[in-house]
This record gives C-alpha cells, structure tokens and sequence, in this order.
C-alpha cells in the first residue's frame, strides 16, 4: 500500500470506519511507514483534542434576550400586513408550495408527452408516406382541431414565463417594500443581485433554461421578501 | 412536567401552545450545543447574538417544523445556516484568544499537553468557515457523518471528504502534536 493511499484513508480508519483488509491493510503500512505514522499520530492527537474542548456555556444573560427578540419579532408579525403573510405560499418550505411545483411539473410532464406523441407521430407520418404509395391516402386530420393542439402545445413555454414573470413581479414589490428597514449596502447588493438575475433571464432562451433562471430570481426574493423565514426547514 | 415532556414531539407541541415552561426546557436542552456551534464557528463575540437568533427561528419555525428530520437535526441546521450567513454578512473578525474563550466553560477532562486546547481554538478560527463546520459537529460535538450530512444538507461521502481535509488544513496549521514515542 502507498504512503499517498494510506493517507487518503487516514481519516475513515482512524474513525473506525474502515473494515476488514481495508483497515488491515492502513495498519500494515503504518507499521513500516515512519511518516505515516507520524502523520496518523497527529491526526489521533487533534481528532482527541478536539472531542476533548470543553463545552461552553452560554451567557445567563441569553434567555432573557432570546425572550426579548421573541416578543419583539412576535409585536412585529402581528403589525405585518396581510400581503406579508400571503408570501408564505412561495415559501419552498411551505406543503402549498411543494404541492403547486409538484402540479406545475406534473403539467410540464404532460405537455413533453403530449408534444413527444405529436412529433413521432408527425415523424412516423412523413418517413411512411412515400413507401406506401398503393395504400389509400389517410383521411387528412381535422386541420383546424390540429392546429390549435400545436398552437397549445408551442405556447405552453411561453405561458409558464408569463406565470413566473408575474409571481416575480408581485415578490419584486413585496421586497421593494422590505427593503424600507435595510442598510444602504443591503439595498445595493438586492438591486445588483436581482440585476443579475434579471439578466440570466433576459438571456435565456425561452422554456427550460428561462425557467431555470426565473426560479432562480423567485428564490432569492423569497430570501429577500422573508428574510428572517428563509433559513426554516 | 419532566415526563410529559420528555419527548420532542410532546415538546414540540408545548411550545406551540405557547406554553412557557416547555419553551425553556427546549432552550436548556439545546443551549449548551448551540451556542457552543456558534461560538466556535462565529466567534466569541458574536457567539450569543447569533445563538439568540437561532432559538428565536426555533420558537418562531416549530409551527411549521413538520418533523422531516429529528427536532436536533433542525436545530443544529438553522445554528450552521444561521452562523454562516452571519459570517457572510459581516465579515469574519479575528477574535478568538484566550481572554475571550468565555465565560463559564465547564471542567475540562484532564489533557496530556495544556495548551493544546487554545492551540487548537486559535487554529479553528483561522480555517474556512466550511471546514470549522464540519470539524465542530463531528469532532467537537460527536455527531455521527449522517448527522452532518442531514445538517449541511449533502451527501455522507461529501461530509467525510470534508472532514478529511479540514483535519488535514487542521494538521498543518498545529504542526506536529502526536506521541512520537
């Protein structure tokens, strides 16, 4: 075994982890190996250093402030307005939230598949065609009813845009309106940040890629808009 | 009151009626390990502002804490989530020394070499916020790699690479502290 493969190991068997001829084999070299072992040694000594720091106790002081910041967050809640609370649906931790992304991939699905079945069946359609000269020709389909499926289905990308264009401008106003009680240097960085997103939107083609950047601006203004919620799992 | 409570989801379900003697059971069960997280990853200084943050998101979040995780688990995450956002937004202060290792520390367990627990804070303090992390759940605080993993929020084999350099980052900065004999 190598000094470089013993040493990657280091910590797993040390720990314990390592079972068996993996474990075996670490010792075997550390047995022969004065570096390594000189190595494992110090590992051993911090690994116990560190498991031996004294726990430390907290400042008597911090339940009363832990009390204090409650009942002051608490006041706050019950000043919010209702716009405020009606956030809390685009929270990613919220079950409506998971529920309405789980509906929102669900019609995603729905309209690939959809889109899937149409383009193989229009393939299937142009390659058999020649071939089948001496058949009948298929009743032409209802040019109308088609048309407006294709219509649909090619405008479906652009309606969930406009749907997270929307949700974006109503969360753009709520962190506007957040954005009263922060420092100037906080303000700066949201309009850089939301610049940059915008940005990434601008940027993207429309369907998955735009997507992917509009859910990237919803979070970070969920962050912004609920910032003392965001951190909630 | 010990017994009824003695349980998280008893617990859990105390706090959210309000009830004012379980919110300061949950806060004696936990305010050792959070304060402990966040001293050592933020610093002495900020240490008690932060952990007063985090129990505030406890009391505040248990409404919707849906129990995903172990009550434990949540509340070591929102210490970490809470003590690097910390960092982020104010920047990291260089203050660990000795006068500011606090306050009531409790009884150390006799060590083979007395200096090499503020050797080892002081080195703590100098490694990325991530690897202070990482070495203060596992080592500091014991907790197993799917612990972590579940706090951090990635996979177990992320956790244990991590672990591995930040010992390493750790190794250097101590120099030699093994027997050699």
């Amino acid at each position: 075994m190598t000094c470089d493969k013993t040493r990657e190991q280091l910590t797993a068997y040390l720990d314990g982890e390592l079972e068996g001829d993996r474990g075996t084999a670490v010792r075997g070299h550390l047995r022969t190996c004065d570096a390594c072992r000189a190595m494992a040694s110090d590992e051993a000594a911090l690994r116990d250093g560190l498991r031996s720091l004294p726990p430390l106790d907290p400042p008597a002081s911090m339940w009363a402030g832990v009390q204090a910041r409650l009942a002051k967050e608490e006041v706050a809640e019950s000043e919010r307005p209702a716009w405020r609370r009606a956030l809390a649906r685009w929270m990613p931790s919220s079950p409506r939230f998971g529920i309405g992304m789980a509906f929102v991939a669900a019609v995603a699905g729905v309209v690939l598949v959809l889109h899937h079945k149409h383009e193989m069946k229009r393939d299937m359609v142009m390659t058999t065609l020649p071939h089948e000269t001496q058949a009948p020709a298929p009743a032409p389909a209802p040019a109308p009813s088609n048309a407006d499926v294709t219509a649909e289905i090619a405008a479906a990308p652009a309606k969930t845009s406009q749907d997270y264009a929307q949700a974006t401008k109503e969360l753009l106003a709520a962190a506007r309106t957040e954005s009263a009680t922060w420092s100037d240097d906080q303000k700066q960085a949201f309009d850089a940040k939301v610049g940059e997103l915008q940005a990434a939107i601008d940027g993207a083609a429309e369907g998955r890629a735009r997507h992917k950047a509009y859910r990237a601006m919803l979070r970070y203004l969920q962050g912004a808009a609920i910032r003392d919620e965001v951190a909630l799992r | 009151m010990s017994a009824q409570l003695s349980d998280d989801a008893q617990l859990i379900a105390a706090c959210r009626r309000g009830e004012a003697r379980a919110m300061e059971m949950l806060y004696h069960q936990f305010k050792r390990r959070v304060f402990g997280m966040a001293h050592r990853i933020v610093g002495a200084t900020d240490a008690e502002e932060v952990a007063q943050e985090v129990f505030v998101r406890v009391f505040r979040g248990l409404e919707r804490f849906r129990g995903d995780s172990a009550l434990s688990t949540w509340i070591y995450r929102l210490t970490v989530n809470a003590s690097l956002s910390h960092l982020a937004r104010r920047g990291r202060r260089q203050e660990v020394s000795d006068e500011n290792i606090p306050e009531q520390a409790a009884t150390p367990e006799p060590e083979r070499d007395p200096g090499l627990a503020a050797r080892i804070e002081a080195c703590l303090d100098k490694l990325p916020a991530g690897y202070r992390a990482i070495l203060v759940l596992h080592d500091v605080e014991g907790l197993s790699h799917e612990e972590c993993a579940a706090i951090l929020e990635c996979r177990v084999g992320t956790c244990k690479s991590q672990l591995h350099k930040a010992r390493a980052r750790m190794r250097e900065l101590l120099g030699p502290i093994g027997d050699r004999t």
